[in-house]
């Protein structure tokens, strides 16, 4: 962030100064009513009858259940984005090919389809409405409510989130030290391993951090599949409307309370992510 | 200049695995929106689409969105502003806290506005002294939206307000222009590329979004429902037909917000490019 | 022949980067491939290194084609342009790493990597990464780095070009020694005609993706074969008629005529001059100071021409009329170039 322009034009008279408390003054504002009073509200409504109510719905079967299924959903999102991330950033920058600007349209793809469609979309493809249903049917492979439509709605709605952290920095490195590498006799995965890879770590893993909170966090595609079979196909957020929708507010925001730490802790991990990168 | 290697190993396996994990979790999914559609005729499409409840949701969904992203063009501008141009105590933390939006999942978002804004929250409280209702209104909507579409706008005027040449400005300022004009004839029309690329990009989320705003809008037909409520309730009666339908107009609509956003992202990717 | 390019023809979509290439390079031989920006150089560098695949021809290195070894199995060493230097990587590890991939003992590696950066004049900089190196300190780390697997063949594009011209100048002449010390057949790309010519034993001029010329510096320079290559070196005045300089042959479907500043005599009206006689008037235009000497464009049968004097000589002024020989030109017809000298250099001169 340039702060050296501040010492110059930007520091003289009062009406300035005013203009810059005011606009400071109004961010703040915002950010404070917008952004920071809500998790605080999470918080103080889920401690508003005390330690023990908030603990009782924290460890409640449904909740760990709920909790689990969350970090399953995550765990392959974030996986199957690993792999794809990785080999579509490596095609789509190592190589020059026809369709390549297509390939690289339709990978942002998902990010613009409301997630309710892409609930849909799932539904459509794997539902009762299919002309697949019978195969899976025969097959005993049940897609839709249950986890493994979870999982792919999940991974829809982050699909881009580590290919389009890689892509830029792989682009800007150009392709030299990899062809000397190769020229020197070197195999694609230690080309990858030792030259590629600490090129892009930080990007990386910040790819990583987004697409694990955005698929912890994923609501609306994940509502259309789930079929809200409680302590089966209930995520964490699913869990929470289930019990708002109950007036049971204070477990609702207990549970809640588990999400905003760790949206807080991926905050963290992003800044100090982008600062290391920033380093480099 | 950038060439087609021959020795850089991995295409075919890359490439491949690409194609392969795309089609499956995108191309063959969204074919079968279209495919599902195409069964339909068009009168059908016709009819859904122009019920009144469901044309009401289009009108809430844009009307909202398009407030919320205008809401939050001006307010991204000014955040991004003072975050780069003035240290403040907090800076770091008012800068990551930005990002929340992103990070907090939607569902949460949306009862806590809620639990906020209601007549029993802390500032829906504060407003009902003057009658002002926020949640279960399209204000509590907006809001919700608001919420989601703030980090657009900051993160794309940002980096082109950090790459913006001070001494551009100082010229200005030198040949004797005022503060204001400066503003208004110098900077703005640098940043209209990214505000617009930030307003687009902020619009097309909030055009979709569910999570945030399924608790705080009450959900009463013609006031405050939106498409993608109309489109989850069909599926709830398994009236898959309508919903494909309500979706096709949705995805379209965000489609072209997409298209224009591209547009208007690639003029100012070269000006952030060719500049200093 | 060490190297043989054969009928070689490489496109780019419809772009042609190389147009029937045929070519040889002899053994232990520092090869300057010259010519200007976009005329193939790099692309006939990167098919020999097996870098891209000439769309038809044949690589020819050491009696054996090539065309279908892949580029590791080539035993080239390739410097880039940009040299390419893992950043990630230290200054020994750069170098360490060919020999790494062809599993060499560790001790050996040591003893190969210290050895080369002896030879470069960067021992002690083994722990250092790329960017806390100098523009000339990666530059030789990008040739030891080449060097290390003890390659055959040294393809270099356009070594200098990134470096500054102080020490660009150092570099070369170090370079040359190095290579020639080593005796590894080199070839290197450039576009700076004085660096082909200063460090090359031979040059190969390149020209819209194919080849002009070839010979040692000396030939190419002053006998050039072709429109380009006379066109290409020194500071060339062009012009199209030259009927007007009565003591030269008038060649049938002439095009061009060339002259370098070389090949012109300027003398004050009051200074004494050979061939006085048969020397035309001009007009000075321009006066320039340059390091060498000092520069004049002078204006003769409505032609300007570039000519040097040097610092000693009485001065000259703009507007100045002045007394100008012109020795010989290259003259232009279709694609080659012929020489032509004036006719009083043949004739007996009378001294006043
Ligand atoms: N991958 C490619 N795709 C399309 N055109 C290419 C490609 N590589 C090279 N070219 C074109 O081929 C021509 C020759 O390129 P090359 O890099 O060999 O030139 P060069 O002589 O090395 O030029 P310079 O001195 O600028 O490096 C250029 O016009 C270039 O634009
Ligand atoms: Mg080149």
């Amino acid at each position: 962030m340039s702060t050296a322009i501040q010492g110059g034009l930007h520091r003289d008279t009062k009406g300035s100064k005013l203009v810059r408390y005011s606009l400071i003054g109004i961010s703040l504002l915002f950010v404070f009513l917008m952004l920071i009073l809500p998790l605080i509200t999470v918080i103080t409504e889920a401690f508003k009858q005390g330690f023990a109510v908030y603990s009782k719905a924290v460890a409640d079967d449904y909740t760990i259940k709920a909790i689990l299924l969350t970090l399953e959903a995550s765990f392959f999102a974030v996986a199957i984005n690993t792999v794809f991330g990785l080999c579509a950033a490596w095609s789509l920058t190592k190589f020059k090919f026809k369709g390549k600007k297509i390939l690289a349209t339709l990978i942002d793809l998902p990010v613009t389809v409301s997630p309710i469609i892409a609930g849909l979309i799932f539904l459509l493809t794997f539902g009762r409405q299919s002309p697949i249903f019978p195969l899976l049917q025969d097959a005993d492979i049940k897609i839709v409510f249950a986890v493994p439509g979870i999982v792919l709605a999940t991974i829809f709605v982050t699909f881009p989130f580590i290919s389009r952290e890689l892509i830029p920095v792989l682009e800007s490195q150009g392709t030299d030290e990899e062809e000397a590498a190769a020229l020197m006799g070197a195999k694609g995965f230690t080309i990858f391993r030792r030259i590629t890879f600490p090129h892009i770590k930080w990007a990386f893993l910040y790819g990583v951090v987004l697409c694990a909170a955005r698929a912890m966090g994923e609501f609306g595609a994940v509502s259309v599949i789930s079929g809200h079979l409680r302590g089966k196909t209930n995520t964490l957020p699913l869990h929470v409307e289930i019990l708002f929708n109950e007036f049971q507010y204070v477990p609702a925001f207990a549970v809640a309370s588990i999400l905003v730490m760790l949206a807080i802790l991926i905050l963290v991990a992003r800044s100090v992510i982008e600062h290391k990168g920033r380093k480099k | 200049m950038k060439r087609k290697s021959v020795v850089i190993p991995g295409f075919g396996l890359t490439t491949g695995v690409t194609l392969a994990i795309l089609s499956v979790v995108v191309l063959i999914p969204l074919a079968s929106l279209v495919v599902f559609s195409a069964q339909m005729s068009a009168s059908e499409i016709i009819d859904v689409i122009t019920r009144p409840r469901v044309l009401s949701s289009f009108k809430v969904s844009f009307l909202t969105a398009f407030v919320a992203s205008l809401i939050n063009a001006v307010m991204g501008v000014i955040l991004a502003w003072v975050l780069v141009r003035y240290t403040f105590p907090l800076k770091r933390i008012v800068d990551g806290t930005i990002e929340l939006p992103f990070a907090l999942p939607t569902a949460v978002a949306g009862i806590a506005l809620t639990a906020l804004t209601a007549d029993t929250g802390l500032v829906g409280g504060f407003f009902a002294n003057f009658g002002i209702k926020i949640a279960f209104t399209r204000i509590g909507i907006t809001v919700a939206l608001v919420f989601i579409g703030i980090p657009f706008v900051v993160r794309a005027v940002q980096p082109v307000l950090e790459k913006l040449d001070p001494a551009y400005e100082e010229a200005a300022g030198v040949l004797g222009a005022s503060r204001m004009r400066i503003f208004w004839k110098v900077i703005l029309p640098e940043l209209i590329p990214a505000i617009f690329t930030g307003f687009g990009l902020a619009f097309g989320r909030c055009l979709g979004e569910y999570g945030s705003v399924v608790f705080i809008a009450g959900n009463m037909p013609f006031e405050t429902e939106i498409a993608p409520l109309i489109i989850m309730s069909e599926l709830q009666e398994y009236d898959y037909s309508s919903a494909t339908t309500i979706a096709l107009v949705m995805l379209v609509a965000s489609f072209i917000t997409l298209f224009l956003v591209n547009v208007v992202q690639n003029r100012n990717a070269k000006i952030l490019k060719g500049g200093s | 022949m060490y190297v043989e390019l054969k009928h070689i023809n490489k496109h780019f979509g419809n772009f042609k980067a190389s147009d029937d290439v045929t070519v040889g390079i002899e053994k232990g031989k520092l090869i300057g491939l010259l010519g200007p920006s976009g005329s193939g150089k790099t692309t006939i560098l990167r098919m020999i290194a097996g870098l891209e695949n000439p769309d038809s021809g044949e690589i020819i290195i050491d009696g054996k084609v090539i065309n279908d070894v892949p580029a590791s199995k080539r035993g080239i060493g390739f410097v880039f342009q940009s040299y390419a230097l893992f950043r990630y990587m230290t200054v020994f590890d750069n170098v360490a790493f060919g020999l790494k991939i062809a599993k060499k003992p560790a001790n050996e590696i040591k003893e190969r990597v210290h050895e080369l950066l002896e030879l470069v004049g960067l021992s002690g900089l083994e722990k250092r990464y790329p960017s806390e190196l100098s523009g000339g300190q990666r530059q030789r780390v990008a040739f030891a780095r080449a060097l290390a697997p003890n390659p055959q063949l040294l393809l270099l594009d356009e070594p200098f070009a990134a470096i500054d011209a102080k020490v660009r100048q150092e570099l070369r002449s170090w370079l040359k020694g190095m290579i020639q010390k080593l005796g590894v057949t080199s070839i290197f790309v450039t576009h700076d005609q004085d660096e082909a010519i200063e460090v090359a034993d031979e040059i190969i001029i390149t020209n819209r993706g194919r080849i002009e010329q070839v010979g040692t510096p000396y030939e190419v320079y002053s006998n050039p074969k072709t429109a380009f290559t006379a066109s290409f070196f020194g500071q060339p005045s062009i012009f199209k008629d030259y009927s007007n300089f009565r003591r030269f042959d008038v060649l049938e479907n002439a095009e061009n005529a060339i002259v370098r500043p070389e090949f012109v005599k300027v003398t004050k009206k009051t200074e004494v001059q050979k061939y006085k006689n048969s020397a035309e008037e001009g007009v000075v235009e321009e006066v320039d100071f340059r390091g060498y000497g000092i520069e004049l464009r002078v204006r003769v049968n409505g032609v300007l021409l570039t000519a040097r004097r040097s610092f000693d000589q009485p001065r000259i002024k703009v507007g100045e009329k002045v007394d100008v020989f012109i020795y010989r030109m290259f003259v232009t017809q279709g694609d080659t170039a012929t020489l032509l000298e004036n006719k009083s250099l043949r004739e007996p001169v009378v001294v006043i």
